[in-house]
């Protein structure tokens, strides 16, 4: 075999973590509904999609990156408690698959709404002008574009993080997680929680879609690419499991840049076969509660 | 000895539900289990019949090791739960509920045959149906029996798998007086005429006292006392823990 | 107990199996559907029943959610293309093969995933329906070729009759279409049939009663991919070629639709899900190419409204009405 000079191994590792990054942001999103709402959102990329357009829009009005990605957390995640209040709430307590089975019409009717209001052809995001020069590490070449997803990612999980162990609502969320019930005899009302939570998780997704979108442009159609590897990284890392978001995120991620490198005809597939792996290895994944699954 | 448990036990974390208990039945035996709420009876229950797996000890069906069956494999040995809460096929007719359960000895992946066209087990669902008093829902859903109609059809669904031993969870539970006393009634019955044995777990001090051949008391997931119902209720310390 | 009233037996169960006259007429009536409909349109219709009615077995009947059925359609249509294109396979050699494949498939799915609860194993079955579109578009290009889909798929007869004409065509699906309408209500009488209700309703009870649950779920699933690639197959020969968009993700998603659109769990349900989706998505995509707008917003006015479909909710109506006159 010949040989792969190390920085370009380097370069595709790096890559990797970028591309997992967003993964991760996709899939903790997805992983918070889950365990608050025990509902499998299958109109998460769509979510995802309708970050990317938020962050097209408000670019073009506001000019500012920064602004836009904010704004799309904030536009979506507004979108996702309506929907949330309007379509999942009259579907708690019935079969458990309904939600998944709404939410996945969701996912077909949206992106033609899209089409309708954006044209067909994707919508390119620029990338802001700071960021888009290369940083040279020794002889690696490193995008900055790239790094800066890896940072913003850190600074988003650790914020989560925080939100999650230190403040009340953060606190009250998690105790919801566990048993709802419970929350709800201290006379806190569990029913908002939700709301937020679901908004909360497509924001995530929001900031997954905004962050992506100048990398391959904003396009009707990518939601569901983004709700697949969503569903794969969480088999992976475990059913409702923020700790196997991240992991799963970044190995699928990983597995992803890797795969595009050596036989790019296989990069889609690649990570179907990660999780098959998985499956066969460790049935309830890598972080997942046994039982869980 | 038909059936008995060995230092059984099960933890959920810290907390011992149900701490090395010795429970014996003999053939043909009627035997109660009571205690104070949470003294351990139901999760005795399921360990026996295989729902939960035992922490340690173990489970004995005829000198056979059952202790780490799953339900269906008790099951299928003739050791058949109840539920406490009702566990039927709703919208399934009461026939059908009963028939369901009829077939499992006979046949479950045969899918070319009518099913009408086993007569045993037709046969077997219509006599377990007279046996539980509900020949006149036959052709009702499930979900639209009265509650104590639906306890009745929760026997009628074991009964038709045949067991040897049937396990009642609260048989009585929610049911009126009148009810209650049927129910008992019904209960001896099978023990006698039938001659299956029983374990039965029950609230209803009155039910329990009548019908039950032997009495295992439990509290704390221990076991407190054993023995016929009248030394059971002379007993002092079951009077302070359990009556007092 | 008390009960006073005489007529009980006269209700039937809901969702029971129907009379036989239900099977026959049926059959009946579909002998003129190409008088009503364009005959393609009808085929595509017959073609998408048999799907839907494997389908239903195992979501409506079994209550297990496959969100990859479009990996047994796929796989059944690619199956008998790739047999009559390269090996010059007669129908029925073509037709077996595109039905041994899926059901292949769906014991090693099944193996590996059929243990796990309801959302996991939609989401599981979707992975391994996108692993396959995947594998078809670009690394086995050079058998399925890719994005094109298969071509040159010679035109079909039985018995040296022609089935290259749209008529004869109908007729010979609508005979697969018959058998498979008695094979279900015969599966629906069976022991087994019972079993898959009986699991649905209540799982843990039925675990009671001393059945194998994750045998019912995993026979049920592969008999499921059995109708899937019989359809699958069926649409090569009525196409003539492979479209790449049978293992899509959007085929899983339009039978999912059309099933509950339909009714799950009932016997015609599939059928009328199926025909009254394909006429709809016929009629919209004439007045507007954003079809999927309206469809997506149905399928959601379904879901929260009439959760039974067109076929569940009538029969409850009948139901219920029954039931009032019953207990006067």
């Amino acid at each position: 075999m010949f040989e792969i000079p190390w920085n370009v191994i380097a370069m595709q590792f790096f890559f990797g973590i970028a591309l997992g990054c967003i993964f991760v942001l996709l899939s903790s999103g997805m992983s918070i509904i889950f365990g608050l709402l025990d509902v499998v959102n299958f109109a998460h990329g769509t979510f995802a999609m309708l970050g990317a357009y938020a962050v097209f829009v408000v670019i073009s009005l506001s000019g500012s990156f920064v602004v836009g990605l904010v704004s799309a957390v904030v536009i979506v995640g507004i979108i996702g408690m309506i929907v949330e209040f309007l379509f999942l709430k009259p579907l708690y307590g019935k079969d458990p698959l309904l939600p998944l089975l709404l939410t996945f019409g969701l996912s077909v009717a949206i992106p033609d709404l899209i089409k309708i209001i954006f044209g067909l052809i994707g919508k390119p995001v620029n990338y802001p002008e700071a960021l888009s020069g290369t940083l040279m590490l020794g002889s690696v070449i490193i995008p900055g574009y790239r790094l800066f997803i890896i940072l913003f990612t850190l600074v988003a999980l650790i914020s989560l993080w925080l939100f999650l162990k230190r403040s009340d609502l953060g606190m009250i969320i998690r105790a919801s997680t566990r048993d709802s019930l419970m929350v709800q005899t201290l006379g806190i009302n569990v029913s908002r929680i939700w709301t937020f939570g679901f908004g909360l998780g497509v924001g995530l997704a929001a900031l997954a879609g905004a962050i992506a979108a100048p990398m391959m442009s904003a396009t009707p159609d990518m939601g569901v690419d983004m709700t697949m590897t969503a569903f794969v990284v969480t088999v992976v890392g475990g059913l409702g499991s923020l700790g196997g978001a991240i992991v799963g995120g970044l190995l699928i991620g990983l597995v992803v840049a890797f795969t595009a490198f050596v036989a790019g005809e296989y990069s889609s597939v690649s990570m179907y076969f990660c999780m098959a792996l998985i499956l066969l290895v460790r049935p309830r994944g890598l972080f997942g509660e046994q039982g869980r699954e | 000895m038909l059936l008995r448990t060995e230092k059984i036990c099960k933890y959920f974390g810290g907390l011992k539900a149900v701490d090395e208990v010795d429970f014996v039945l003999k053939k043909g035996q009627l035997k109660s289990i009571i205690g104070p709420n949470g003294a351990g009876k139901t999760t005795l229950f399921n360990l026996i019949a295989g729902a939960y797996l035992p922490t340690k000890g173990k489970v004995f069906l005829k000198d056979k090791d059952i202790s780490r069956f799953t339900l269906n494999r008790v099951s299928r040995l003739g050791v058949v739960k109840t539920y406490q809460i009702n566990h039927i096929f709703p919208t399934l007719s009461v026939f059908e509920n009963i028939r369901i359960a009829a077939q499992v000895r006979k046949t479950s992946f045969n899918f070319w045959r009518h099913a009408a066209s086993y007569k045993e087990v037709n046969e077997l669902a219509e006599q377990i149906m007279t046996q539980v008093d509900l020949q006149e829902k036959r052709n009702w859903p499930a979900s639209t029996l009265s509650h104590g109609e639906r306890r009745y059809l929760e026997i009628g669904i074991a009964l038709a798998t045949r067991p040897e031993i049937l396990l009642l969870d609260e048989p009585t539970a929610g049911m009126s007086c009148a009810e209650t006393n049927q129910c008992a009634d019904m209960i001896k019955k099978l023990n006698t005429e039938l001659g299956l044995s029983i374990v039965l777990v029950e609230h209803d001090m009155s039910v329990v006292m009548s019908i039950s051949e032997e009495i295992l008391v439990m509290n704390e997931g221990r076991t407190l006392v054993e023995g016929t119902p009248r030394e059971v209720s002379d007993n002092e310390e079951v009077q302070r823990v359990y009556l007092g | 107990m008390v009960n006073d009233n005489t007529n009980t037996t006269k209700l039937q169960e809901l969702h029971a199996p129907p009379k036989p006259v239900v099977v026959y007429g049926t059959i009946f009536v579909l002998l003129f559907l190409p008088l009503v409909l364009s005959t393609p349109l009808a085929t595509e219709i017959l073609i998408w029943a048999i799907f839907g009615m494997g389908f239903n077995l195992l979501l409506g009947y079994t209550g297990v959610l496959s969100f990859g059925h479009a990996a047994y359609f796929g796989l059944g249509a690619y199956s008998s293309g790739l047999a009559f294109r390269y090996l010059d396979a007669s129908l029925p050699v073509g037709i077996a093969a595109g039905v041994l494949a899926p059901m292949l498939l769906a014991c090693f799915i099944g193996a590996l995933a059929i243990r796990k609860r309801g959302v996991y194993f939609a989401m599981i079955s979707l992975a391994f329906a996108q692993m396959l579109y995947f594998l078809a578009l670009s690394p086995l290009k050079h058998i399925t070729r890719g994005e094109d889909g298969l071509t040159h798929i010679p035109a079909m007869a039985i018995f040296s009759f022609s089935l290259g004409k749209p008529l004869p065509l109908y007729y010979f699906v609508l005979v697969v279409t018959g058998v498979m309408l008695f094979v279900t209500w015969r599966i629906l009488q069976s022991p087994f049939g019972k079993l898959l209700q009986a699991f649905r309703e209540n799982e843990e009870r039925a675990k009671a009663c001393g059945y194998n649950t994750t045998m019912v779920k995993f026979w049920s699933l592969v008999i499921s991919a059995f109708y899937a690639g019989l359809a699958g197959s069926l649409n090569t020969v009525y196409l003539g070629y492979v479209p790449l968009t049978t293992l899509f993700w959007l085929t899983s998603g339009t039978m999912v639709m059309m099933t509950i659109l339909g009714g799950k769990g009932t016997f015609l349900g599939p059928l009328v899900g199926v025909g009254v989706f394909l006429f709809l998505q016929n009629t919209i995509s004439l007045i507007t190419p954003r079809w999927e707008l309206f469809v997506g917003a149905i399928f959601v006015a379904i879901i929260l409204l009439f959760p039974g479909g067109i076929m569940g909710t009538l029969e409850e109506k009948m139901m219920a009405y029954r039931m009032k006159r019953a207990s006067k």
